[in-house]
């Protein structure tokens, strides 16, 4: 195993453990989020749409930096698209020994170039595409999204075969094991993403690092001198094997010169070259001449920054769009309850990147990948799913692992707060409402005490009413609703409070809108809240459940 | 651990009101029982119990949540007259809510561990403290009733959501639910214990050892939807019958339940039976709900049940011993 190779395990292990580790509770000594931070591409397309500097840019600006000094060492080495592109290429290319480098014209190379622009050209306009493209973004929906679930569910099915046993051998702890499976929307898309990028590294190695990726992109024009560069001394024997070898395909007919925008700096030339000729080591600048490669066609990659405004343009006059608006979001979806804490619609789709670190986190499974309903850039972007489940009065997790600040990170105080919708009855489907039955599952379970229930002449039993003021929009009412198909209260997001900045206690409490949830352990012993209210008034002489 | 058992005031707390009857309203209680008595026509299943003269149909004991457990199963013959050496019990507590003692929407720690302790002193093989909870997140009620079951150097204490944890079962006395997954180590089990705490609940009115057993099955949803809620819980204690009802009413949560926050008041009670109809019809008849006091006859399951010869609600006519700790 190679240094290289090593890194790149280590990279991945720690990717995979941080994108595990995104859960309730979040415990976690490094922020999990920290590989979306390392994407230029999410930086730059974020910071342009969202028209803010995001506190976590500096680490992408390190990125940069250092790619300024080293090359593409991040492509080669961190990036774990890179890797798993790497291992798709060991896994699937031919019988031959290692994947040989196939040409293909050298012009294609600009695709990358032309996405990046493509994407920024829409950021202009305040409109983010990023998700399409963004490496980060696609692997951590491939692991967390795809790979999380499966292996969950196998998990599932083993503890299920080994249950008998581990019963039968008192170990308790295997024997009441339970793994829940986390189910995700739009799956097949990405499964579909991956099966062309995987199968495109069996043609070439690499095959999306060298030819589409446009954070690479952004590096590559960091690259172009950098000071670490490969050099090559007087005894090549110009067998032309590390122009073979190369999985970037950096290395031209010359084999000592090399296209550093295209080097990602892996070394696999100094170790293929049979008289050790190649080394990478610092050099003054322009010391030594690098392969022209290809030039990049202006007339074309203003093309596609005009494209990318005009996919903007296009966004923004489409119905789905929402305008500016204040406090309160005017949304025009059913669908599109947002996660606690997500800041106005506009700014949350201009800083969602899809990434699904949010929908992996969520404990209840609550959180999916929307479709269009929030229009082409909100594809893949959170939205609360109550009939699948209630969001969790406990956890404040999605906006700890976002990475852009889409969802702001709230203390569980002002989470509370945080009101992401409100329910209302669908009063010719309640059991009690419309069949006179004992429910009332709903007021049960809601942790807000959003629901009364109350007797009104001409029903036997008590039926519910939503108090719009302390209905958070959990949707745990929703969940729990024994009424088949749709609920028999369900929750919009009328009257979600969205704030870009600001204090959400202060902001709720100013509408009027009372949230607490009863927290464990609350109050002095013994409890008591006398209601004068709740006694006698409402239950028309006698308290609910109880007959004469 | 946000709230230690050894240091909860509850525990060292020892003053409770006394349940005050005058002559007249005794009097009233009994003529009302024997009316209901007389009216409630036969086929009244008398308690197993009776034969042994000295055991009551119901014990009632004062003091601290575990001293008073333990004072009244052995008011009842003793933990071994319900719990054979090898037998395999299930303890059937609520801890399903998000809660400390002090919040009465579970039943006390203490109450589970003696429970335990004494299972385990009559010679149970295996002890499982079981629950079904709503919600798949660390739930106080859970935590501290594992806490309180740490020293028995097992893992006692499990809420169990997965379908495979279940097993189909029919229910032969069920007149409307005949069919629902029952744990399987409920359905596998020699005895089982019920342990609710003393609560009301919007919709039944009281969520007592009857109600409590929808912690045991997998689907309640079909019991709201499919059935009526009364006559359901009724069919399905026709198949979960518990050896040995005790009901925790050291604190009762006497309005808003099942969740609460509500009225909480200290009752320092431990009222244990054979019968769970007879338990929680003295529950019922014993506890303030609602700042008002209330006939077993007026929770319509207890009505069902004592009709349906499940056990008996007319606590009057029953035996019942009291002990102060």
């Amino acid at each position: 195993m190679t240094f290289q190779r090593i890194l790149q395990s280590l990279s991945f292990f720690l990717f995979a453990l941080l994108l595990w580790q995104a859960a309730f509770p979040l415990v976690s000594i490094l922020p999990v989020e920290m590989f979306l931070w390392l994407d230029p591409l999410t930086f730059l397309g974020t910071s342009l749409s969202g028209r803010l500097f995001n506190a976590f840019s500096w680490v992408s600006l390190l990125v940069l930096a250092f790619t300024f000094l080293l090359g593409r060492f991040y492509c080669g080495t961190l990036c774990p698209m890179g890797i798993a592109v790497d291992l798709a290429g060991c896994l699937i290319s031919r019988k031959e020994k290692k994947p040989v480098a196939r040409e293909f014209p050298a012009h294609l190379r600009q695709v990358k170039y032309r996405i990046l622009l493509f994407i920024l050209g829409a950021a202009l306009l305040g409109v983010s595409l990023v998700y399409l493209a963004s490496p980060i973004s696609w692997i951590t929906r491939l692991c967390g999204l795809i790979l999380h679930p499966v292996l969950s569910f196998l998990g599932d099915l083993a503890i299920d075969a080994v249950r008998p046993l581990a019963a039968h051998w008192n170990m308790s702890s295997l024997a009441y094991a339970q793994l829940s499976t986390p189910r995700f929307d739009f799956q097949w898309i990405t499964v579909l993403f991956f099966a062309v990028v995987f199968a495109c590294a069996r043609y070439s190695p690499r095959f999306w690092c060298r030819y589409l990726c446009p954070s690479g992109a952004i590096l590559a024009l960091m690259a172009s001198k950098p000071l670490l560069k490969r050099q090559v001394s007087d005894e090549c024997i110009h067998c032309g094997l590390c122009a073979k070898r190369c999985p970037m395909g950096a290395i031209g007919d010359d084999p000592s010169l090399t296209d550093h925008r295209e080097c990602i700096v892996c070394e696999t030339c100094v170790r293929t070259c049979p008289s050790h000729a190649v080394s990478f080591g610092m050099t003054r600048l322009g010391s030594i001449k690098s392969s022209g490669g290809f030039s990049l066609d202006r007339r074309k990659l203003l093309l596609s920054s005009a494209s990318g405004v005009g996919a903007a343009l296009v966004t923004l006059t489409s119905l789905r769009h929402i305008g500016a608006e204040g406090g309160v979001a005017k949304v025009s979806h059913l669908e599109l309850i947002r996660p606690p804490g997500a800041v106005p619609e506009k700014d949350f789709l201009a800083l969602c990147v899809g990434c699904g670190e949010c929908m992996k986190a969520c404990p209840t499974n609550t959180l999916q990948p929307v479709g269009l309903a929030a229009g082409i850039s909100g594809f893949f972007s959170p939205v609360v799913t109550p009939h699948r489940g209630p969001c969790e009065p406990l956890c404040n997790v999605c906006g700890q692992v976002c990475p852009t600040g889409a969802i702001r990170p709230l203390p569980l105080e002002e989470k509370t707060w945080a009101k992401v919708g409100t329910a209302h009855l669908l009063r010719h489907k309640c059991l009690a409402w419309e069949y006179g039955k004992k429910c009332l599952i709903c007021a049960e379970f809601c942790a807000y005490e959003a629901l009364d229930f109350k007797m009104v002449s001409g029903i036997s039993v008590a039926v519910p009413f939503v108090n719009e003021k302390k209905c958070s929009g959990c949707g745990v009412c929703e969940h729990n609703c024994p009424v088949q198909a749709r609920s028999a209260i369900v929750v919009e997001p009328m009257g979600a409070l969205r704030l870009a900045a600001g204090a959400y206690r202060e902001n709720g409490r100013e509408m009027g809108l009372s949230l607490s949830v009863r927290q464990k352990g609350a109050g002095d012993l013994p409890f008591i809240r006398d209601d004068p209210e709740e006694e006698g008034s409402g239950y028309q002489g006698l308290p609910p459940g109880f007959t004469d | 651990m946000r709230y230690s058992m050894k240091t909860h005031p509850l525990e060292e707390q020892n003053v409770w009101e006394k349940e005050v009857l005058d002559r007249r309203e005794f009097l009233k209680r009994q003529l009302c029982g024997a009316a209901f008595l007389a009216v409630a026509t036969t086929g009244i299943r008398l308690p197993d119990a009776l034969s042994a003269a000295d055991i009551p149909d119901l014990a009632v004991c004062k003091g601290l949540p575990g001293a008073a457990t333990r004072a009244a199963v052995d008011l009842l013959g003793g933990m071994q007259a319900f719990v054979k050496s090898g037998n395999k019990v299930v303890i059937k507590p609520n801890m399903s809510f998000d809660g400390g003692p002090e919040t009465a929407t579970n039943t006390h720690p203490a109450v589970i561990r003696e429970l335990v302790a004494m299972c385990r002193e009559a010679g149970a093989s295996r002890v499982r403290v079981l629950d079904h909870p709503f919600r798949q997140v660390k739930l106080a009620g859970i935590e501290l009733a594992q806490e309180a079951c740490k020293a028995f150097g097992e893992d006692i204490v499990h809420a169990l959501y997965d379908r495979d944890l279940y097993r189909s079962a029919a229910i032969p006395g069920g007149v409307s639910l005949r069919q629902t997954h029952v744990m399987v180590d409920v359905l596998d089990a020699d005895v089982l214990i019920a342990a609710p705490v003393a609560k009301t609940h919007n919709s039944t009115g009281v969520s007592l050892s009857m109600k409590g057993m929808m912690g045991l099955i997998h689907d309640r949803e079909v019991m709201h939807r499919d059935h009526e809620l009364d006559p359901a819980i009724v069919d399905l204690c026709t198949l979960l019958r518990p050896g040995l009802v005790v009901v925790d009413a050291t604190r009762v949560l006497s309005t808003g339940g099942p969740r609460g926050p509500g009225k909480v008041i200290q009752m320092d009670t431990i009222i244990a039976s054979r019968d769970t109809v007879a338990a929680d019809a003295k529950t019922v008849q014993m506890c303030e709900w609602y700042g008002r006091r209330f006939e077993p006859r007026q929770i319509r399951h207890i009505q069902l049940a004592h009709e349906r010869g499940l056990g008996r609600m007319d606590v009057e006519n029953l035996t019942a011993k009291a002990r102060e700790i």
